[in-house]
């Protein structure tokens, strides 16, 4: 799939689309056919809605009532799908390559697809979204219709602000009594707080070891990552109130350093926490970049 | 322009600071916004000064409102005088206390009697307070008498000394002036030197008769030795000093100084008569003597009005005043006052 796709992705509103468009791109690769929700132990059975499986569709009871039931089967496992997705200022960081495409715009349609995922296979799936120095929640649940709402609270996202505060986000971490996945999505800018670890790194931290599976996928620009700048012009942090920053092509050097520096510590210590971690650019195939970020977890 | 109050009008650049202040407009640079700005070094915010004008409106009305504060100050007056004495510096100071006291203006304040005194305080009057009197102590001579009586917003007296009756000389012979002589022998001919030229200067229509003394018509006196002191009872409208008099005769340090046809004079007038002095004195050449001349007979053209007012009360005419208080430049000036705080405080709110 080129990369330009994913301007073309990002032009359309319907997030839907984008996600049978990049799931078809995966292929068979992700979930191996392990559909729980269609398990062998039936529990009961609940009226179909719009994007249940047509496989799942109960005819018999059809032909008896002359209406869709889908049968529901009774879970073995109760892992939950937890969508993390980081919309603060600084992920509304425009791709300087492709039109229309920003930081969030791939976060959110990554997570998006990760959702379709779990939905797919049965799972229930909560989201998290962080914006504004708060956590907005969405709790956890299976269906298409909690998938819907998910995709608009996905597609409502806007960035803004700072990071959510520790005292936000610890009264937010009440689903961690359960065992759950945990697909947090980030350009991890905030990964490091003005002193030490951000509360948003030391929540993800404190999942991974309440033995959650966590995978993290950082999403910068090609112009980030290559400080493909115009030299000259003054820039302003998006999180920051006050102070201006230049950049000139003597500047060039200490920039890569240092932001070589910040991603390699949170590669670090994703490494010592065991957790997931794959890079991105926005730049690149969205289908491409899910694929590895799945991969890598499969691959553990 | 004999009233000060329109000089008001100069603090009209005022206007420009409003101005100023509306069109200065400072804006930073143009920032982009870049998530990883913090691996930049930090950068001095570069100030962007564009002009532009803003609050129009009320640039508008701040505009208006200096102006009308200067309109209101230049027509309003806030009288302030009192009761005030006019006094004539050349006037006989014993018989100009007299007259004070005797209209009952001792403890009045005095102030030196202005030319053309009449019209000065017809433009003036607005200075004094209602009720104030004023009393003009003169010579005759020094106040010409208006065409119509001059109304006047205050009760106004003129008392007018006057002046030796000098029968007038016939108007076919030769105008006769009396001069009187008192110099250093060394100067004493260089004086008559110049007397005999003036005799002969012009058509030969004035003689100058010079004598030791000074009787009562006796219109000049010089006096060219600035060692002695003039005798008291000597009188004359002009006296001519010698250079160097200035200790003799202190009314010469508040002496005006003029500068006709080249030749440099200083006056002052005193109760003896106006005082001239001049470095010119006594001319040593013939050019300067004819200098002389031609400013003498020029200063000489005018020392009187033709029609010498003589003493007079002039009683308080109420309908005289001609400056009533703007009251509705003041009531614009208010209303324009809470439009401008009031188009602030939106401003800022």
């Amino acid at each position: 799939m080129p990369a330009a796709t994913n301007a073309a992705m990002a032009a359309t509103r319907d997030l839907e689309l984008v996600i049978r468009h990049v799931l078809a791109g995966l292929g068979h690769g992700i979930h191996a056919g392990r559909e729980r929700g269609a398990g062998v132990e039936f529990s009961e059975y609940r009226a179909y809605a719009p994007g249940d499986e047509w496989r799942r569709v109960d005819w018999k009871l059809l032909a008896r009532a002359d209406r869709y039931f889908v049968r529901e089967a009774e879970r073995d496992s109760h892992v939950a799908t937890w969508l993390w997705l980081d919309a603060t200022a600084s992920m509304a960081e425009p791709s300087r390559e492709l039109k229309g495409v920003d930081k969030l715009w791939f976060a959110r349609t990554a997570l998006a697809c990760v959702a379709a995922i779990a939905q797919r296979q049965g799972d229930a799936f909560g989201l998290a979204i962080c914006s504004g120095g708060k956590v907005a929640f969405t709790p956890a649940d299976r269906g298409p219709l909690h998938l819907q709402r998910v995709l608009a609270r996905l597609a409502g996202a806007q960035p803004d602000g700072l990071p959510p505060t520790a005292q936000a986000l610890k009264s937010s971490l009440h689903f961690t009594r359960a065992p759950s996945l945990v697909f947090a999505a980030t350009d991890g800018l905030d990964w490091h707080g003005q002193s030490g670890p951000s509360p948003l790194s030391e929540a993800l931290l404190r999942l991974r070891k309440l033995h959650h599976d966590v995978r993290l996928l950082t999403v910068r620009t090609r112009a980030e990552v290559d400080a493909d700048f115009p030299s000259g012009a003054a820039y302003r942090d998006p999180e920051q109130e006050t102070g201006l920053h230049r950049f000139t092509k003597a500047d060039r050097v200490a920039y890569l350093e240092r932001s070589a520096a910040h991603f390699g510590a949170i590669a670090t210590s994703c490494r010592q926490h065991d957790i997931v971690h794959h890079e991105a650019c926005i730049e690149q195939p969205l289908a491409d970049v899910l694929r590895r970020w799945l991969q890598k977890a499969g691959a553990r | 322009m004999t009233s000060s109050y329109p000089w008001w009008w100069l603090l009209l650049p005022l206007l420009l600071l409003p101005i100023w202040w509306h069109r200065q407009k400072r804006q930073r640079l143009d920032a982009q916004f870049l998530a990883t700005a913090r691996f930049l070094p930090a950068a001095a915010p570069q100030q962007l000064r564009v002009w532009q004008w803003r609050d129009r409106l009320l640039l508008l009305v701040r505009c208006l409102l200096l102006v009308v504060l200067i309109a209101w100050l230049a027509v309003t007056v806030l009288p302030w005088r009192g009761d005030t004495v006019l006094v004539d510096a050349g006037a006989d100071q014993a018989w100009a206390a007299r007259q004070i006291a005797d209209a009952g203006m001792a403890g009045a304040r005095r102030i030196d009697l202005p030319p053309d005194a009449l019209a000065w305080l017809r433009h003036n009057q607005r200075d004094w307070r209602a009720g104030a009197r004023l009393l003009i102590v003169a010579r005759e001579g020094q106040i010409g008498m208006p065409a119509r009586a001059p109304q006047f917003g205050h009760a106004v007296e003129l008392r007018v000394q006057a002046a030796p009756n000098v029968p007038p000389a016939p108007a076919t012979s030769p105008v006769s002036h009396r001069v009187a002589l008192s110099a250093a022998p060394e100067r004493v001919q260089a004086w008559r030197a110049l007397f005999a030229a003036f005799d002969q200067a012009g058509d030969g229509a004035q003689r100058y008769a010079i004598a030791g003394a000074p009787v009562a018509s006796t219109e000049l006196i010089v006096w060219d030795t600035p060692a002695l002191a003039p005798p008291a009872d000597w009188r004359a409208p002009h006296w001519w000093l010698g250079a160097g008099s200035e200790k003799a005769w202190p009314e010469l340090s508040k002496a005006t100084t003029i500068t006709i046809n080249g030749v440099t004079l200083r006056y002052a007038d005193s109760p003896r008569g106006r005082l001239w002095t001049s470095a010119a004195f006594p001319p040593q050449d013939a050019e300067t003597a004819r200098a002389l001349y031609e400013a003498w007979r020029l200063l000489a053209v005018a020392p009187a009005p033709a029609y010498p007012a003589p003493s007079h009360k002039f009683a308080m005419a109420s309908a005289a005043a001609d400056a009533k208080p703007a009251y509705w430049i003041a009531w614009l000036l208010l209303a324009l006052f809470l439009l401008e705080r009031s188009l602030t405080h939106v401003r800022r709110s």
